[in-house]
């Protein structure tokens, strides 16, 4: 089973890296959607889903779930605000998002989740990073994955400053991703960038490798 | 041998090569011709618990992927390669040489695997050059490229992995032949050879006349390379384009896919 994972979470390719701030968050992925390893079927896939005005989900694998896995949590999350009449809240998303994985213990979704966002009202930064089965790590600092995911924790450790404000946060971020997907062959094809902050979110597309 | 006998050397077959001092210059005499092949076992079955599908934990993999491309028109051969190699989905390098430059009317392209595809072109410049020597005269490419083929074939089944195109200019024109590590030897006009050579052949072919200007001709190279990288995970880094001449080969340039990308953007 282990070894089914991997190849499975390499197929289409992709990397996911996100960052904490000076109440802010950002949020960052490559657009390649690739078929088989090899080959390149579309450049302009984000895999970045916005879930609620300071919730942002983004996920690595395969796309097939990675499809599957935001549609369904855009459910969950419209049926939640419907309910309780509020936004949700990020750590409470993230535990329906590891619930709803776990669900599939013995046949999982082939995705590797990041939740970034703002908690409602202090605005401090959340980030959490889930795995196939929905185990969840809470980070302070940075998250990062998919398929170059070394590349990715050897940018991001020496980059990565507590406190930084929005402009360097995207500054940092930016780079990490471009210079980790350049020496990952299933990755890369575009950048998009995403940059939450109490009162605005700014989405940019980077200017990238296209190799 | 005069020498040999003055020395006191004695050649043996290589059945005790691991024994004395003696018999190690026999070894650097004779290695380039006979690989050590280890007595004990079979390199193929040893090496294939290593590959991907095998048993052992750890793998190894070899630098692969790539896209080469030759082809012959009126003013010579044109060769474009890219310069990425992989190891697995790891990019080891984007500034990898490619093209071989055997002697200053060959060139041979590097695709599979690249210690095989550097080491057998190394000794393939050492053949001609010595051909040269003996018979007073440049190798032909028909030549160079049979002498080729038939050093690999000599391991036919042990694993390599390469796949190469010999380009060059001799008495009969401009030559361009095909060889790769099964054996096969061809000759054609047009040859792309590697993990994105679809891609490169579907702007190739489109674009191929024999009465190509060089400009358009070394145009039509970049392109099809270029094309090859977007599509390809295992190519990408630079384009090098070389032009074979009746006077030698010459490096017509270098351009980083990068920005190739964005300036055909702009044309569009």
């Amino acid at each position: 089973m282990n070894g089914d994972a991997d190849k499975l979470l390499a197929y289409n390719g992709g990397a996911v890296v996100a960052m904490a701030g000076k109440q802010c968050v950002a949020l960052a992925s490559d657009m390649r959607f690739g078929r088989d390893q090899f080959q390149t079927v579309s450049s302009q896939f984000p895999k970045l889903y916005c879930l609620g005005p300071r919730l942002y989900l983004g996920l690595t694998g395969l796309i097939s779930d990675i499809q599957t896995v935001s549609e369904t949590m855009q459910y969950h999350v419209n049926l939640y605000e419907l309910n309780e009449r509020r936004q949700v809240k990020p750590h409470v998303f993230t535990s329906m998002l590891s619930n709803h994985l776990y669900a599939k213990r013995f046949g999982p979704f082939y995705v590797e989740s990041i939740v970034a966002g703002l908690q409602p009202k202090t605005y401090e930064p959340y980030l959490a990073s889930l795995d196939i089965l929905g185990g969840t790590t809470v980070s302070k600092n940075f998250s990062v994955t998919g398929t170059c995911k070394a590349q990715l924790y050897g940018m991001c450790e020496p980059l990565w400053k507590t406190d930084l404000d929005s402009m360097n946060l995207f500054e940092v971020l930016s780079q990490a991703l471009l210079n980790a997907v350049d020496r990952d062959a299933l990755s890369g094809w575009g950048a998009t960038v995403c940059i939450i902050e109490p009162d605005r979110v700014t989405l940019r597309t980077l200017k990238a490798r296209m190799d | 041998m005069a020498l040999e006998e003055i020395a006191g050397l004695k050649f043996s077959n290589g059945s005790d090569l691991f024994k004395g001092d003696r018999l190690l210059a026999d070894d650097c005499l004779q290695a380039s011709f006979n690989l050590q092949i280890p007595r004990f076992c079979d390199p193929v079955q040893f090496l294939k618990q290593y590959s991907e599908d095998g048993d052992s934990n750890v793998k190894i993999q070899f630098d692969h992927g790539t896209t080469t491309l030759a082809f012959k028109f009126q003013q010579g051969v044109i060769i474009a390669v890219d310069s990425r190699a992989t190891a697995g989905q790891w990019i080891a390098s984007q500034t990898v040489k490619k093209v071989i430059e055997i002697n200053r009317f060959l060139l041979g392209t590097m695709a599979g695997g690249a210690a095989d595809c550097s080491f057998w072109e190394r000794l393939l410049a050492k053949q001609c050059r010595l051909y040269e020597l003996r018979n007073k005269e440049r190798i032909s490419v028909a030549a160079a490229s049979k002498l080729l083929a038939n050093m690999v074939y000599g391991y036919k089944g042990m694993g390599l992995s390469m796949g190469t195109m010999i380009c060059g200019w001799d008495k009969r024109g401009p030559g361009l032949y095909y060889v790769d590590s099964d054996g096969t030897r061809l000759a054609n006009y047009t040859f792309s050879v590697g993990s994105g050579s679809t891609y490169a052949y579907g702007v190739l072919d489109s674009g191929y006349r024999w009465d190509l200007s060089v400009d358009e001709a070394v145009a039509l190279g970049r392109r099809a390379i270029y094309h090859a990288t977007h599509r390809d995970a295992y190519s990408g880094g630079v384009v090098n384009i070389y032009h074979m001449k009746e006077t030698g080969w010459v490096k017509v340039s270098q351009d980083d896919v990068f920005d190739l990308h964005y300036k055909y953007l702009r044309k569009e």
